[in-house]
């Protein structure tokens, strides 16, 4: 018996050092991950864990808007479009209909899903710039009905949730936003693993195909309208997760955040920051995005408070400061930060091959 | 009602044009979706006011029209200098890569709001018209201000196109927008162009800042979206890199925002769906807008 | 009944006929010839026949059935594939994705033979064409040659009834001409139907039983290389006008 299980644990730790230990990526995600599972375990306060809970709502919504541009190459300006019917839906639903929120938000995902497929028949020949630019007016459209449309939609704040309607209903503020993170935590694993493993099958392959040359995908004979489609319904779908969340979470569905331009941003940013096409490049440009913006917070506010011109700044000069490094970032690895660190770890992987095999 | 609608729509269609053509230059010659071009719409207004501050004007006082006319040449070319530096900064060293490009502008757009935020605080500014009163045209109370503009526009659209189509630089311009990599073979310095080009562009979407002559505490004045907002569904409609589309855009698009003013008055928040609205109706039937490049097969 | 059939095409863009009334058939097995100075209209031709092009007058059939108005993909869902004459190969994909992407397509999924996947049937198709030392080689770093075999296995990968090359032969060495000369007499022996353009004549009048001339959008010639290398119209037409 006991040999059983020793034999059982030797194969599952040799599956995990080939697996984990000797690809880089994976080993990055995979203490990525081990990172974020303790986080909470030491006792943070609300704020960083309402910050981190962010990144990793927002992580999803990148991940999500990846697939649709890195694979498929459907260029988005707009993905806030998914983000705000997610969380206006859901917020709608479960608020005045008192439906629970297990079937509010995948119903409103669905919804989502719908709509991608219903706005992406017209949008099909609307190709480049063009849908770049115009996936940028959807949203900011539905924002204005939806602020106009008052009565049901709450105008600028949006819809307020009261606490029924709370990821986690619980008493003790603290347990609740741990049970909360770890719930999102655990819904951006999910969808990243699917995400990632849809982008890497036979259907991400034909993606890219569409994304080099759409043509020549047509001449092999690829409906590229059934996966142009395809791609635009799951990306939809796990935006309008992370939106459900955001409203879940914060209890509100204001649509300048919701619907707006700048939450269309992100998604770029991160991606662009993480490294495009990988699916993980976005989830460490969120984190990278939301460290930043904390930190240089924290830098100016503690460590330069005796030059008085940046005592009296305030958050002007934060923020030109972090965007600033994120542009240096970007130009400095135009292919993301996660395609540089893993050409740096497989490099160095070859580098220790080389010299082992150099000693035999 | 009508009139209303004909004349006011034709003004600001002017300047829109303007402000388009910026847009759609830098996009024709280096292909760049120049996301900051709504800031240096916003950058124009306020380095106009600032610049007639610091020339001691005052509308009371000093109402010189050769004070307005030094600040407006000033803060042009401050910002074509802005333009410059964000060039060569932050989009030179990404050129290749059109997506890094756009994230780039986006991020240049929101250190330049917080800029201005961080120099002027959170005050609305006002930026002075460059001619006071008004005349009559057709019954309406038409400002010599917007009539000025209007010529302001067309002249110096005037000017541009005959820039491009005839002189060398133009021609530069032109091979650029055809063809990057054969441009660079010619021994045209795309670096330089560009650069030049994007002071241009700038210095348009300044100068329709100043023109357009936004009212304090609008949001407009503050905000840099709906400028581009506004650029994006214009060259969109007119299709991107072309002149003659930005020009049709405009008036377009400048009609549409006027017929919102007119027919839903208190609701200015409407204007910019409406402008969005209409560009992706011209989409779908025009998926290149209406002087796009139409290409049928693959 | 004739495997493909080409009937009164036509095609204007703005004042200029591209394609003119041309009108040609192809019997299964066949092999013929497509040739005309730069120009002529044999692209046009090609784009008109596999859907990416609408043609303003005239059909095309395929196997008895008028294919003129549908889809590039459903036409090679139907049997018929096309190469193109400036290689189009998925860049950020390794040679055999490229390939297995024309096997993803229905028509390739069914006719997969039991218990053979996607994958194995894209290994099979590199082999034929000598790729398979390449395949996991990232098709942006592949050769012009080896592009254009690579082109060749994802036509072939569809399970063609009727396979259209536009130039194969272009920019080749005399080693890979020598090669796919040999490919294509193997794939004839197969049973592949072909209609293949090309500039290089010799290369081509070896292949082909039937040759057709096209000029400004005519066809202006049809019969055996022999017949048709003699012809004086299609003589002046390449040469100039002798005094």
């Amino acid at each position: 018996m006991i040999k059983m299980v020793g034999a059982l644990l030797r194969r599952i730790y040799s599956s995990f050092a080939t697996n984990i230990l000797d690809v880089p990526p994976r080993l990055l995600a995979f203490l990525l991950l081990m990172v974020l599972l303790f986080l909470p375990v030491a006792r943070l306060d609300l704020y960083i864990l309402r910050i981190v809970t962010i990144a990793l709502i927002f992580a999803i919504f990148a991940a999500s808007w990846d697939l649709l541009v890195g694979r498929a190459g459907q260029v988005s300006l707009g993905h806030a479009l998914f983000f705000g019917i997610g969380a206006y839906l859901s917020a709608y639903l479960s608020r005045f209909h008192g439906l629970p929120l297990w079937a509010t938000i995948p119903l409103s995902m669905l919804f989502c899903a719908l709509v991608a497929v219903l706005l992406g028949f017209p949008c099909l020949r609307v190709k480049g710039p063009y849908l770049t630019l115009v996936t940028m007016a959807f949203p900011l459209i539905l924002a204005v009905g939806f602020f106009a449309l008052d009565p049901p939609f709450g105008g600028e704040g949006g819809i307020a949730l009261t606490r029924a309607q709370r990821l986690f209903p619980m008493e003790a503020l603290y347990p609740q936003r741990v049970a909360e993170y770890y719930l999102i935590l655990f819904l951006l694993l999910v969808s990243a693993i699917i995400l990632y493993k849809i982008a890497n099958s036979k259907t991400g392959i034909v993606l890219v195909s569409i994304l080099d040359d759409e043509s020549a995908s047509k001449a092999c004979g690829i409906n590229v309208t059934k996966y142009k489609l395809l791609a635009w319904a799951i990306s939809a779908f796990f935006a309008g997760l992370a939106g459900c969340l955001y409203a879940h979470y914060i209890q509100a569905t204001p649509p300048t955040t919701v619907l707006g331009l700048t939450t269309s941003f992100y998604p770029v940013i991160m991606t662009i920051l993480g490294g495009i096409g990988t699916i993980y490049g976005p989830i460490v440009g969120a984190f990278i995005l939301w460290s930043l913006m904390e930190f240089t917070l924290w830098v100016l506010t503690d460590f330069f408070q005796f030059i008085p011109f940046i005592a009296n700044a305030g958050d002007e000069l934060r923020i030109i400061v972090y965007i600033g490094i994120i542009i240096v970032f970007i130009i400095k690895w135009p292919k993301g930060i996660s395609k540089f660190v893993v050409e740096k770890l497989d490099e160095l992987t070859e580098k220790r091959e080389l010299d082992e095999r150099k000693k035999k | 009602m009508i009139e209303n609608l004909i004349v006011f729509g034709a003004l600001s269609g002017a300047v829109y044009a303007l402000l388009a053509l910026g847009f759609t230059l830098i996009y024709g010659v280096a292909d760049v979706i120049n996301m900051a071009h709504g800031a240096f719409y916003m950058l124009g207004a306020y380095a106009f006011s600032i610049f007639l501050m610091n020339l001691g004007y005052n509308s009371i006082t000093n109402p010189s029209s050769f004070l307005l006319l030094t600040a407006l040449i000033l803060a042009t070319i401050f910002v074509g200098f802005v333009g410059i530096i964000i060039y060569r900064l932050f989009v030179h060293p990404l050129i290749e890569n059109p997506l890094s490009v756009l994230v780039v502008t986006i991020g240049a757009t929101l250190i330049l709001q917080q800029m201005i935020l961080l120099w002027f605080g959170d005050v609305d500014m006002a930026v002075p018209k460059l001619l006071e009163g008004y005349t009559l045209l057709l019954g309406l109370k038409v400002a010599y201000h917007s009539l000025l503009s209007l010529v302001l526009s067309l002249g110096l659209i005037a000017i541009l196109g005959i820039f491009i189509a005839r002189s060398k630089i133009g021609g530069a311009m032109r091979a650029a927008a055809q063809d990057r990599e054969v441009a660079m073979l010619m021994g045209i310095n795309t670096e330089r162009l560009y650069m030049l080009t994007m002071a241009i562009s700038a210095s348009l979407a300044a100068i329709a800042g100043i023109l357009l002559n936004p009212p304090a505490a609008s949001p407009m004045l503050r905000e840099w979206t709906y400028p581009l907002v506004m650029s994006f569904a214009i060259v969109i409609i007119g299709g991107l890199g072309s002149i003659k589309g930005s020009l049709v855009g405009a008036f377009i698009i400048g009609y549409v925002e006027q017929a919102v003013r007119v027919f839903f008055p208190g609701m200015g928040y409407l204007q910019g769906a409406a402008a969005l609205t209409v560009m992706v109706l011209v989409l779908v039937l025009r998926p290149r807008g209406f002087f796009g490049k139409h290409v049928e097969a693959e | 009944m004739p495997l493909f059939e080409v009937e009164n095409l036509t095609k204007r863009f703005g004042g200029l006929t591209a394609v003119n009334n041309v009108s040609f058939h192809v019997d299964e097995g066949d092999i013929i010839g497509l040739i005309g100075p730069n120009g002529a209209g044999k692209t046009t031709l090609f784009n008109l026949i596999t859907g990416f092009l609408k043609p303003d007058s005239g059909t095309v059939r395929f196997k008895g059935e008028d294919i003129t108005r549908l889809e590039p993909h459903k036409i090679v869902n139907k049997g018929l594939a096309r190469t193109f004459q400036v290689v189009k190969p998925f860049r950020h994909l390794p040679a055999i994705a490229n390939v297995i992407v024309a096997c993803l397509s229905p028509r390739a999924s069914k006719k997969l033979e039991w218990l053979k996947s996607p994958e194995r049937k894209a290994l099979d198709m590199l082999e034929l064409v000598g790729l398979s030392e390449m395949m996991f080689e990232p098709a942006e770093n592949l050769a012009h040659g080896d592009l254009k075999r690579l082109e060749m296995a994802r036509a072939l990968a569809t399970e063609p009834d009727l396979l259209l090359l536009d130039e194969p032969f272009s920019g080749l060495n005399p080693i890979e001409t020598d090669f796919l000369t040999k490919s294509i007499q193997r794939l004839h022996l197969d049973g592949y139907t072909m209609v293949i353009v090309e500039h290089k004549l010799h290369a081509l009048m070896k292949l082909v039983k039937k040759v057709i001339v096209l000029h400004y959008g005519e066809k202006i010639a049809e019969g055996s290389p022999k017949e048709v290398s003699h012809n004086k119209k299609v003589i002046e037409v390449y040469m100039g006008r002798v005094a």
